[in-house]
């Protein structure tokens, strides 16, 4: 058994984000609005058909594991709404990454947050919506700071400030009212119904939904809540155009995703990138993409050792693998690594990480996270159908999807590395 | 049928009432298998009403 860098439990204290393509591109000039709008040009102004005709051509995903189309959400939403008050559609901007590998949201707050705001802004104006919610992480105060200060910055462009009566915070520019809300620490108080309770002034904990969000979200009204980089490319999407937009990424799937790695020589740190769709992983991870790379964070799936070389960064082929993205969070493994022990160790904190509030999560998830550790420690009683049938167990039985991400954690580590759990079972550790 | 997991408590009151598509997990809680065809219908309601935290619904297919 070895120490292994990739489990962090605590959010990155630095985040250093490098230059990319469209939604990291003048990172340089920092992050007010005056240079955005110096930069990007003022905001685009579209109607609803226009918004969905945009998405769809941009191909804008959200950042979940099933990567739902945008413009499906939309449209949804902009079907399920009505005048009456309890009909109007509300609009969520979620920069809660509760997950401590991830910081990509993070970079945006800090490095180009009106990126985000314009998206958010854009769309609330084709619904013909008035509010904003902005939710940012109580873990990470720079980026709540770095929100509130961009929100100020717009709202004093409109030369208006005015409270509203929800959030801790509220200004008014033009028509758009944003509302700040702070989400507590934790992995799953950025997940969506988690962060719509928050806002709705209950407890920000996972509840169960009985319909989307885009048809049943915040107080029952049409909701639509994305991370902060899906509402960034939305903005990219309408400011440059189908065509400039396809200028990134392959015809499939145009334009670039923003990607978390860790950052080896800190290990506080950690490091985003923006890569196009379609660039090698060659290019992505260096020498790193012929270790076991952990992708879609704790939540993900395991690629083997040199996988990745034959691959490029691009959902749809990473899906026929069998593997996931996700919110963008890549993990190679150092040399000294061991897969299983990794695996015990993000289980183990997964588990002490559920809210505890659904049966099977609460008592699935430590189970899982006790075998692996026996396994992780070659103690020989371990069975791998009692891993899998603790797998079994939690896999689709909460509120959200935290036991369902766990699982399929521990199942792609099972089958990826059979030949290491093999020789766990009967007592080793390669590594 | 779904089960409200945060409000479930493994009380098992369903899966005595509905046997044949609920069985108990190692802790209790519940199970649900198959699917529920008209002659079972009249049961599944039964088990929802049972619950004594109101955690299990009848969805319709969608």
């Amino acid at each position: 058994m070895t120490t292994t860098l990739a489990v962090r439990t605590a959010p990155p204290v630095r985040v250093v984000a490098h230059p990319g393509p469209v939604l990291l591109a003048g990172i340089a000039d920092g992050p007010s609005l005056a240079a955005h709008r110096a930069r990007c040009g003022t905001m685009p102004v579209a109607d609803l058909v226009q918004v969905l005709a945009a998405a769809e051509a941009a191909a804008v995903t959200g950042r979940g594991g099933a990567g739902f189309p945008l413009a499906r959400k939309l449209r949804a939403v902009a079907e399920h709404a009505g005048r009456r008050p309890g009909r109007r559609p509300a609009l969520v901007v979620n920069l809660a990454e509760g997950e401590p590998a991830s910081a990509k949201d993070s970079a945006l707050a800090l490095l180009a947050p009106h990126q985000v705001l314009d998206g958010a802004d854009i769309v609330a104006r084709a619904l013909r919506v008035r509010e904003i919610h902005v939710v940012s992480p109580a873990e990470r105060p720079a980026v709540g700071a770095a929100v509130e200060a961009a929100v100020t910055e717009r709202v004093e462009a409109e030369d208006h400030v005015g409270l509203g009566n929800r959030g801790r915070w509220s200004g008014s520019g033009g028509p758009i009212r944003w509302h700040l809300h702070e989400a507590a620490p934790g992995f799953v108080s950025g997940q969506a119904r988690a962060v719509l309770e928050l806002i709705a002034g209950r407890p920000g904990l996972p509840v169960t939904a009985w319909a989307p969000e885009a048809i049943s979200g915040l107080d029952g009204r049409p909701t639509l809540l994305s991370n902060a980089e899906t509402w960034a490319q939305v903005a990219a999407a309408l400011r440059l155009g189908p065509i400039g937009y396809a200028a990134h990424g392959t015809s499939a799937e145009p334009g670039t995703t923003l990607l978390t790695l860790p950052q080896r020589e800190e290990p506080d740190g950690a490091v985003v990138v923006e890569a196009a769709y379609g660039s090698p992983w060659e290019q992505v991870l260096g020498d790193d993409v012929n270790r076991p790379v952990l992708l879609g964070g704790y939540h993900g799936t395991w690629a083997a050792p040199g996988a990745l070389r034959q691959l490029t960064v691009s959902r749809v082929e990473l899906r026929r693998h069998g593997l996931t993205l996700g919110a963008g969070v890549v993990l190679p493994l150092a040399a000294d690594e061991c897969p299983v022990t990794t695996t015990w160790r993000i289980t183990a904190y997964l588990a002490a990480a559920s809210a505890g509030r659904c049966g099977p999560c609460r008592n699935g998830l430590p189970a899982l996270a006790a075998e692996l550790g026996r396994l992780a420690d070659g103690d020989g009683s371990v069975s791998w159908t009692r891993i899998t049938a603790l797998a079994g167990l939690v896999d689709g039985r909460g509120a959200c999807a935290h036991p369902d991400g766990t699982a399929r954690l521990v199942r792609s580590m099972l089958t990826t590395f059979e030949d290491e759990v093999a020789v766990h079972l009967t007592g080793g550790c390669r590594a | 049928m779904r089960v409200d997991w945060p409000v479930c408590a493994a009380r098992g009151l369903c899966s005595e009432l509905l046997p044949e598509r609920i069985r108990l997990d190692e802790w209790g809680f519940p199970i649900i298998e198959g699917e529920l065809g008209e002659e079972l219908v009249g049961h599944a309601q039964a088990a929802v009403s049972a619950c004594p935290h109101r955690a299990l619904r009848l969805i319709a297919r969608g």
